[in-house]
C-alpha cells in the first residue's frame, strides 16, 4: 500500500487555517448477520480474519504514523465503526486502541467512542473496554419493539438493548449513545414515542436518531420495490419528526445535526470534525480518509485489504471551489450551521457573494437564515435539507 | 456499363436491412474486419441505438462475380420510416432494381407492402429475400408462400439468408448480378443526373449524391439545378467507396457524388436534377416535390443563456437536415425560441437529440401541432400551426385540418381493437381487404393531429407489436376546433396550449392535468393545474407540496458519495424550466398530448 502525502495545491493553502487535530476511525467489516436495510460494507462468518485484518490495520496504523505531516498533527478523537466492532471481541479491540495510542500522539482525554451492537459483548467485555481506554459507547439498539427489531433483520431483542445499556453504565461509560431508528414498516407515530421513551428513560447522553431510508440494492429496498414493504405516509413521518423533538428536549438533550442530539457536553467530537470536513484518518477495508482536501478511500474488499502489499487505495482531490461547496453543504447538517467568516478564511471565497441570488431565493423562501455571521438551515429547511443542499452543491 | 447494377434495400423496419448491408459490404472486402463495427452505414449514435437510419447513405461495392468479372455494385441506403418516404421514392429512382427484404419470423408488414409498392412505381426489378432465417422461429417456407402467392413475386429468384450469420449472403451478390438489369442511359447526350441526397462535410461544403441518367459530368464544369435554378462549378467528383474515392469522371448509368461548392444542404433539393450549363438537357427529370413539415414545434433552450449556442446549433444542423426548417419564435411563459417544422415525429425526436447530444443544449420541445387552415369572417384565410397564435374564435369562419390516409397490417385478430382505436382517433372512411389469408389491410383516413403523438405506440400496443403502419397526406377538411389552455398556479402557460376537437376537449384536458401531475415533481408549495378552453375550466388537479426531502446519516466515509448525489439532483433541476415559479421539466411539455398510459 502506497500513501503518498497529498501536495496541497495553491488554492488548497488556505486549508491551514483549520484548527489542527486528526479524527482517526477504524472500520470494522465483520457483522453476526447482514442487516436487511444496510447498505454498509460488512462481511458475515468470517471469524478466522479477524487477526488477518488487524494486523492489516496495524500496518495502516504505523505507514500513517510515518508520516511527518501526520506526526506534526494531534489525534483529538478515535471512532471505531462498523460493521459491528464489537463481533472481535475485548483482547482484539484493546490491542488495536493500544496501537494507536502508541503510534499517534494523542490527546490527553480524548473522546474514543466504540459502536457496540447489544448481545455481542458481556459485562466482562464492556468492563474490559472501559479500562483499555474506550470512554464513548454507541449501541446500535435501532428499536424497543420486538416485532421491528424482526423486521429489520436485527440479531437482538429490545430486552437485550435495555441489558446492554444497563452493563455500559455498570462498566464505567458516562457517555452513552443509542442508535434508533423511525420511519420503519408499519411503524405508527405511537410505536415511535414508545420505542423513543424507552430510550430516554434510560437517560442516555446522545441519541441519534435516523428516519429509515431505502439504499439501492439492500433486501429492504428490493422488498420496497416489489411493493412488500408498506412504509408510514409522509404526514406520519413528520408527525414522528416533530414529537421526537419535543420528547427529546424535554429529556435535556439538544439537537445539534440533522439526527444527533446530546446533552451540552456530551456531542460527538468526532464525528463534528466530519461535518466541518476538516481532516481525519480512516482506517480499515471502506473507510476515507480526508487529508490536506484529499479524500483516499481503502479498497472495500476485506481479502484484498488483508493482503499485504496490495493497491487499495482510491483518492480524489476537489478543486477548491468544489471543496468549498462540499464543505457548506457538510457544515449545514449542523443546526447551528457554518460560520462564514472562517469559511473565507479557509477557501477564500466569500460565500453570500458566491451564491448570491441562490441564496437570497433560499433566504426568501425560508429554508436557510445568516445570523451572527452563521449560515444555517431553518427548521422548514431542516425538513428540505437536500432540496436546499442541491441548490448549493 | 453492363457491369454496374444500382440496387436498393427496401424492408419493413427491423426487418434487417442494415445489418444486410453490412454483411454485403464485409463480402465486398470494403472493410478490413478489425475496423467493422455494426450498422456501418448508421453513422449517427441515435441511428445504432434505435436500429433504424435516419440518414441514408450509399455505398459502392466492386465485385468479382463467379463469371469472373468485375461489377460495381451500388448499394443506396434508403430511410426506414414513414417519415422520410419521399427521400426513399427519391432513393428508388436512382436504382434499376431492389432487394425486398422480408423477416423470415415476421412475414410481410405493412412498410414491406408500401415500399413494394414504392419500387414498383419506380419499375424497378424485384429480388425477394427472406432474412433470419436463424431464427427458432423463422418460416421461410410459409413466407416464400406469402411472396408468391400475395405479392406475385417470382419464388424462383428468392433468397433465403441470415444477414448475422452470414449464410446465403455470398448468393445474394450473385442473385444482384444476375437478376437485376444494368443501367440504361446514354454518355454522350446532354447530362442528366438525379439528385437522390446530400452530406455536410465541414470541409468541403455539400456532397451531393447523384445518379447520372445520361451524360457525363467532369470536374471544372459549370453546372446548373434546374429546380433551384442555381449554378456552381463541379470541384470534384467519385465513387462512394470507404472512403469516398475521387474519379475523372461520373458517366450515364453511374451513382456517385459531386462537390461543387454548394453551402448548405438545403440548396440541394432531393429529386432535384442537374445538367450543364452549356448544351443543358430539355426537361428536369420527373417526380420533383417540395419536402413538407407535417409537424410544427417550438424549441426554447431551458436556460435562456444557453440561446445563442441554439441557434448555432440549429444553424448547423441545418446544413446537414434540408427537411428541418426553423424561424424566430417567442413564448410568454419560455422567452425566447424558434418554431421548427419536421417530415413527422420520429424526424422530431431525431431533431431533438441531436441537439442534445451532438450540441449539448437543454431544451424544451412544445406540445407539436399540424398545420391548420383557417377561414376568417373577414375572407381571409390564416395558417396556423401554433396554438400561441391561435385567432380569437369570435372572428373564425371555420378551420380545416389535414387528414391522412393509413395503411395498417395486422393479422386479423386484432381487427376490433384497431378499428376502435382509429375511431377513437376520429377515424373516417375506413376500408379492408385481406391481401393474404389472416391478414387484413386497414385504410382509415384520420386527421393528422391525432396521429403524430403517440398512435404508432398505441397500435404497437393494442397488436401486441403485429400492427404496422403507413401513411400519406390526402386533404383538408373543415372541423370543429378549440385551443385548450393549462394554467400552472392560474397563469396560463402558452407553450402548453394545443388545439383539439371540441368533442375531445375535455377528455384531453383531464389527462393533460394528469400528465402533468405525474411529470411535475413536487415544489416546496402547492402547485395548482387546470385545463381552460374559451375561458371556462373545466378540469383541474394539485401537486402537494414537498414536506421533507432529508438524508439521515452522513459521516465520513459517506460524503463523496453524497456529494455526488446531490450534484445529481442539481443536474436534474437544471432541466427544468422555470415558468412562474414553478419548475416544469422538459418532458412535461410532451407529455400533455399522451393518451392514457
Amino acid at each position: 500500500m502506497s500513501v503518498r502525502s497529498c501536495v496541497p495545491s495553491l488554492a488548497d493553502s488556505a486549508t491551514n487555517t483549520l484548527p489542527s487535530g486528526l479524527g482517526l476511525y477504524i472500520h470494522v467489516p465483520f457483522c453476526l448477520q447482514k442487516c436487511l436495510y444496510c447498505s454498509f460494507y460488512s462481511v458475515t462468518n468470517q471469524p478466522d480474519l479477524y487477526n488477518r485484518y488487524a494486523a492489516a490495520v496495524k500496518e495502516q496504523i504505523l505507514r500513517f504514523a510515518e508520516r511527518s505531516d501526520i506526526q506534526a498533527q494531534q489525534v483529538h478523537t478515535i471512532f471505531f465503526g462498523g460493521g459491528t466492532p464489537s463481533i472481535l471481541g475485548s483482547d482484539l479491540l484493546t490491542r488495536l486502541l493500544k496501537n494507536c495510542f502508541l503510534n499517534f500522539d494523542c490527546a490527553p482525554g480524548l473522546e474514543t467512542s466504540l459502536e457496540v451492537n447489544p448481545a455481542t459483548v458481556d459485562q466482562a467485555a464492556l468492563h474490559e473496554l472501559r479500562r483499555a481506554g474506550f470512554n464513548r459507547i454507541s449501541i446500535g439498539v435501532q428499536s424497543f419493539d420486538d416485532r421491528e427489531l424482526e423486521v429489520l433483520g436485527r440479531v437482538h431483542s429490545a430486552a437485550d438493548g435495555i441489558r446492554t445499556v444497563q452493563m455500559a453504565r455498570r462498566a464505567g461509560f458516562s457517555n452513552i449513545n443509542l442508535d434508533l431508528m423511525y420511519g420503519l414498516p408499519d411503524q405508527d407515530k405511537h410505536k415511535w414515542q414508545e420505542s423513543l421513551q424507552q430510550a430516554l428513560s434510560l437517560q442516555p447522553e446522545h441519541l441519534s436518531l435516523y428516519e429509515l431510508t431505502m439504499e439501492g440494492n439492500t433486501p429492504f429496498a428490493q422488498r420496497y420495490d416489489r411493493g412488500e414493504l408498506r412504509l408510514p405516509e409522509e404526514e406520519v413521518v413528520l408527525a414522528m419528526v416533530a414529537t421526537t423533538e419535543e420528547m427529546v428536549t424535554a429529556a435535556g438533550l439538544h439537537r445539534y445535526e440533522i439526527s444527533n442530539y446530546a446533552r451540552p457536553d456530551r456531542k460527538c467530537s468526532h464525528n463534528i470534525n466530519y461535518w466541518h470536513n476538516a481532516s481525519w484518518l480512516g482506517l480499515g477495508p471502506g473507510a476515507v480518509s480526508s487529508l490536506n482536501g484529499c479524500k483516499i478511500k481503502t479498497i472495500s474488499d476485506v481479502e484484498c485489504f488483508c493482503q499485504p502489499g496490495a493497491n487499495k487505495e482510491e483518492r480524489e482531490t476537489l478543486d477548491n471551489e468544489a471543496a468549498f461547496r462540499e464543505t457548506v453543504v457538510m457544515g449545514l447538517r449542523m443546526i447551528g450551521g457554518i460560520g462564514l467568516e472562517e469559511l473565507e478564511k479557509r477557501f477564500a471565497i466569500n460565500a453570500i457573494s458566491y451564491y448570491g441570488t441562490t441564496l437570497d431565493r433560499l433566504i426568501a423562501h425560508n429554508l436557510v437564515t445568516i445570523e451572527e455571521g452563521r449560515l444555517r438551515l431553518t427548521g422548514q429547511g431542516l425538513l428540505l435539507a437536500n432540496t436546499v443542499m442541491a441548490e448549493l452543491v | 456499363m453492363k457491369n454496374i447494377r444500382n440496387f436498393s434495400v427496401v424492408a419493413h423496419i427491423d426487418h434487417g436491412k442494415s445489418t444486410l448491408s453490412d454483411r454485403m459490404i464485409q463480402l465486398c472486402g470494403l472493410v478490413a474486419d478489425r475496423d467493422f463495427q455494426d450498422q456501418l452505414l448508421d453513422s449517427m449514435d441515435i441511428e445504432r441505438e434505435r436500429g433504424i437510419t435516419i440518414k441514408s447513405q450509399t455505398v459502392c461495392l466492386p465485385y468479382t462475380a463467379q463469371d469472373g468479372q468485375e461489377y460495381e455494385l451500388n448499394l443506396v441506403d434508403t430511410p426506414g420510416h414513414v417519415d422520410f418516404s419521399y427521400e426513399v421514392s427519391r432513393a428508388l429512382s436512382s436504382c434499376e432494381g431492389a432487394l425486398l427484404l422480408v423477416d423470415a419470423a415476421q412475414g410481410i408488414e405493412a412498410q414491406t407492402l408500401a415500399n413494394l409498392y414504392l419500387a414498383m412505381e419506380n419499375d424497378l426489378e424485384i429480388v425477394p429475400v427472406i432474412n433470419k432465417i436463424d431464427l427458432p422461429a423463422a418460416e421461410p417456407e410459409q413466407v416464400a408462400l406469402e411472396i408468391e402467392e400475395d405479392l406475385g413475386l417470382d419464388s424462383e429468384i428468392t433468397q433465403q439468408c441470415s444477414a448475422k450469420t452470414g449464410e446465403g449472403v455470398a448468393d445474394i451478390l450473385e442473385a444482384i448480378v444476375e437478376y437485376l438489369p444494368p443501367p440504361e442511359g446514354d454518355p454522350d447526350l446532354p447530362l442528366e443526373a438525379l439528385i437522390f441526397d446530400a452530406n455536410y462535410d465541414p470541409y468541403r461544403g455539400t456532397v451531393i449524391s447523384v445518379r447520372i441518367m445520361n451524360g457525363t459530368i467532369k470536374p471544372g464544369e459549370q453546372i446548373i439545378f434546374m429546380h433551384n435554378k442555381v449554378e456552381y462549378r463541379v470541384e470534384e467528383v467519385g465513387q462512394f467507396l470507404l472512403p469516398k474515392t475521387k474519379k475523372k469522371s461520373l458517366s450515364a448509368g453511374q451513382i456517385g457524388y459531386i462537390i461543387a461548392g454548394v453551402k448548405t444542404v438545403s440548396d440541394t433539393k432531393p429529386g432535384d436534377t442537374i445538367t450543364h450549363k452549356e448544351n443543358p438537357c430539355a426537361t428536369p427529370l420527373p417526380g420533383f416535390k417540395e419536402v413538407q413539415q407535417v409537424v410544427f414545434s417550438s424549441i426554447y433552450p431551458i436556460t435562456s443563456d444557453d440561446y445563442e449556442d441554439l441557434t448555432s446549433a440549429l444553424e448547423k444542423l441545418k446544413l446537414n437536415d434540408a427537411s428541418l426548417t426553423y424561424q424566430k419564435d417567442s413564448s410568454a411563459a419560455l422567452g425566447f425560441g424558434f418554431r421548427c417544422g419536421f417530415l413527422g415525429l420520429l424526424h422530431l425526436e431525431v431533431v431533438q437529440e441531436r441537439l442534445e447530444r451532438e450540441f449539448d443544449i437543454s431544451l424544451i420541445l412544445t406540445v407539436p401541432s399540424v398545420k391548420y387552415l383557417v377561414s376568417l369572417q373577414d375572407g381571409k384565410e390564416v395558417v396556423v400551426d401554433n396554438p400561441t397564435y391561435f385567432p380569437d374564435p369570435g372572428t373564425i369562419d371555420y378551420i380545416k385540418e389535414p387528414f391522412i390516409k393509413a395503411t395498417i397490417l395486422i393479422p386479423e385478430r386484432y381487427m376490433g381493437a384497431v378499428m376502435s382505436l382509429c375511431m377513437e382517433r376520429r377515424g373516417e372512411n375506413t376500408h379492408y381487404h385481406y391481401p393474404m389469408p389472416g391478414r387484413i389491410e386497414f385504410t382509415c383516413e384520420l386527421p393528422l393531429a391525432e396521429v403524430i403523438y403517440d398512435f404508432y405506440d398505441k397500435l404497437k400496443s393494442v397488436t401486441q407489436g403485429y400492427g404496422s403502419f403507413d401513411y400519406a397526406l390526402i386533404d383538408y377538411r373543415q372541423s370543429d376546433l378549440v385551443k385548450l389552455d393549462i394554467l400552472v398556479n392560474s397563469e396560463p402557460v402558452d407553450a402548453l396550449s394545443q388545439l383539439t376537437h371540441r368533442q375531445r376537449a375535455r377528455e384531453r384536458g383531464m389527462k393533460a392535468c394528469e400528465s402533468l401531475k405525474e411529470e411535475i415533481p413536487r415544489q416546496m408549495f402547492k402547485i395548482d393545474i387546470q385545463a381552460a378552453s374559451g375561458g371556462s375550466i373545466f378540469s383541474r388537479t394539485n401537486i402537494s407540496a414537498l414536506r421533507k426531502d432529508v438524508t439521515a446519516k452522513c459521516y465520513g466515509g459517506d460524503i463523496s458519495r453524497k456529494r455526488k448525489l446531490l450534484e445529481k439532483q442539481k443536474a436534474g433541476k437544471k432541466r427544468m424550466k422555470t415558468v412562474g415559479n414553478v419548475e416544469i421539466p422538459q418532458q412535461a411539455f410532451l407529455s400533455v398530448l399522451k393518451s392514457d398510459q
